[in-house]
């Protein structure tokens, strides 16, 4: 186990013991950053490992907590059943959206996504079908029944979340030592030499758009019921910034970067509350500096994660 | 007649009105090491480019074992077993030297689609598998000791060598190889030649553009001298050395810049 492991595995530990010591107003908070720290893992599947210029995460995002708010509010489902459409639905319309625009490179697949997300508030507010609630968004979305039990309180909810957080990550280990995760990093990193082995671009990136859409959307579905409320805000293109600028600034495809920059984008300006808008000043100095300073992130990605036996003889 | 592994019927290119390739015609038999030489731009790599589906060429046909191949996509070439080096080494420079390679076992990894996600046994297996393969080719070509080191970090000579190790690990039918001793001292050169050697006699093909003369004219059993994107002859090393429209061509070309 390598000393990264160990210290993503004690960082775990503790994430899971944080609801013996903190009130409900802050487990709230760190129930939130669970869901946002998902979001983040899975923009970085698509942004990190595949290297496409995303700018519309939040969308998939929001698909997932509309699938889950219309599905009960509207059509009487429980939340358990919501489930898998919320995972479903938001990677069908990746799949479908993004495939006439994936061939776009870097500033360009940028501004398209931007549009995907513009569109997908639009249709929230004008309240398309009738069924998105317009600009109020969608109130009295239920909790989580099974076992004839209702996890209502903050602590489930943490633990929900916590639980979405864990499988997340042991799809990211798997993806990453995979054929797939693999071939994301060779486009990633020269997408004419992936091709010549055999990599097939479009495919691959889809299949990351797929993967990264499938798991915001479940991440927006936690994100319904833990509000019990969605809102077209809560999916706008700022979230996507926000988002975008999490993975850069924690480190592109580095798990505990990943987590790090949520933290620090997420979790501190909680921490700041009471300087209110004057935080975001720091923050946008703290994003300008990251750059600056370390343009790989604040806990870059180390490569040469390869089988023990290989290492033998190594210098 | 020998089985034709690949022949180049006629083909053009064209940049914007510009010729690049010129009518060319050539076969490369199965087990050959076959020689493009010419000047510089004279089209060499982009007829590698056009074999390899990165271009596509205007006219004329690429057969391969019979069957054209001309507008394939690069990633579906690489499947029927042509696999290529670059005249630039492209490698992927942040990330290891065994996962350089291992790109080279993608098209052999029989991993189903949804073991991105969900690993199965079979997934554990193939995984193995494959980086074992990593590690014999890694022993091949004397990379063992830089397994986990960047490859971005080495020397022009190792990343040459990696390049070749990446291709090779893909089990190619056709080795193409774009100016593999670029930048290469002699000791290096020597090196590089023994190994193409070695290639050849593991039952790989192997087509190459090289300016290093003595390197090609020792190598290469034949040969295709093209100017201009047009073929001005073709034969074996001999044959080429002594034909005056190579001399006028490429020798004479070569008097001028220096």
């Amino acid at each position: 186990m390598t000393k990264t492991n160990m210290i993503a595995l004690g960082v775990l530990v503790v994430m899971g013991f944080i609801p013996f010591f903190a009130d409900s107003a802050w487990l709230a908070v760190g129930t939130t950053f669970l869901v946002y720290s998902v979001v983040a893992f899975s923009q970085d599947i698509i942004l990190g490992r595949a290297g496409a210029f995303h700018m519309g995460h939040a969308a998939f995002f929001g698909l997932g907590a509309y699938a889950t708010a219309i599905l009960n509010t509207q059509y009487g489902w429980p939340i358990l059943a919501t489930w898998a459409p919320a995972v479903i639905i938001p990677m069908v319309v990746a799949l479908i959206t993004i495939s006439p625009i994936i061939h776009l490179r870097g500033d360009y697949l940028l501004v398209a996504t931007i549009g995907l997300n513009i569109i997908f508030i639009q249709v929230l507010e004008n309240d398309l079908f009738g069924i998105t609630g317009g600009p109020n968004g969608i109130f009295g979305i239920d909790v989580v029944r099974a076992f004839g039990y209702e996890f209502m309180s903050q602590t489930n909810m943490y633990y929900m979340a916590f639980i979405l957080l864990g499988i997340t990550l042991f799809i990211m280990k798997t993806l990453d030592s995979s054929k797939f995760g693999r071939a994301m990093f060779y486009i990633n990193k020269d997408d004419i030499a992936a091709q010549s082995m055999g990599i097939n671009v479009r495919y691959y990136k889809l299949y990351a758009f797929a993967i990264g859409a499938g798991l915001a959307g479940a991440a927006g579905s936690m994100f319904a019921v833990q509000y019990s409320a969605v809102s077209p805000e809560a999916f706008n293109v700022l979230q996507s910034i926000m988002f975008f600028t999490i993975v850069l600034v924690g480190g592109s495809a580095s798990l505990p970067g990943v987590l790090l920059g949520t933290i620090v984008m997420f979790v501190l300006p909680e921490v700041f509350r009471e300087f209110a808008e004057a935080r975001y000043l720091v923050f946008g100095l703290a994003m300008i500096l990251t750059m600056i300073l370390r343009p790989r992130g604040i806990w870059p990605v180390k490569f040469g994660d390869i089988p023990s036996f290989l290492k033998k003889g190594t210098k | 007649m020998k089985p034709c592994l690949l022949e180049i019927k006629n083909l053009s290119k064209f940049f914007s009105g510009l010729t690049a390739i010129d009518s060319l015609n050539l076969k490369v038999q199965k087990g050959q090491i076959y020689g493009i030489i010419g000047p510089n731009g004279a089209g060499k790599t982009t007829l590698f480019n056009c074999i390899t589906g990165i271009y596509v060429p205007e006219e004329g046909e690429i057969l391969w074992n019979g069957v054209d191949i001309k507008g394939v996509p690069p990633h579906k070439i690489a499947e029927l077993g042509i696999l290529r080096t670059f005249q630039t080494i492209r490698l992927f420079s942040e990330m290891s030297v065994a996962e350089n390679i291992m790109s080279g076992r993608h098209i052999k990894s029989k991993q189903k689609w949804y073991n991105g996600i969900i690993p199965t046994p079979g997934y554990y297996k193939d995984e193995r598998y494959n980086w074992e393969k990593v590690g014999e080719y890694m022993d091949l070509f004397d990379l063992s000791q830089y397994a986990a080191t960047p490859a971005g970090d080495l020397s022009y000579g190792v990343q040459r060598k990696i390049e070749m190790a990446r291709a090779l690990a893909a089990e190619p039918e056709l080795l193409i190889l774009d100016e593999p001793a670029a930048g290469l001292n002699e000791n290096e050169t020597k090196d590089l030649a023994d190994i193409i050697r070695k290639i050849q006699a593991m039952g790989v093909t192997v087509m190459m553009i090289e300016h290093d003369m003595d390197m090609i004219m020792s190598l290469c059993e034949y040969m295709t001298v093209i100017n201009f994107g047009a073929w001005i002859c073709d034969g074996v090393a001999a044959d080429v050395q002594d034909n005056p429209a190579v001399i006028e061509a490429y020798i004479g070309i070569e008097d001028e810049d220096e």
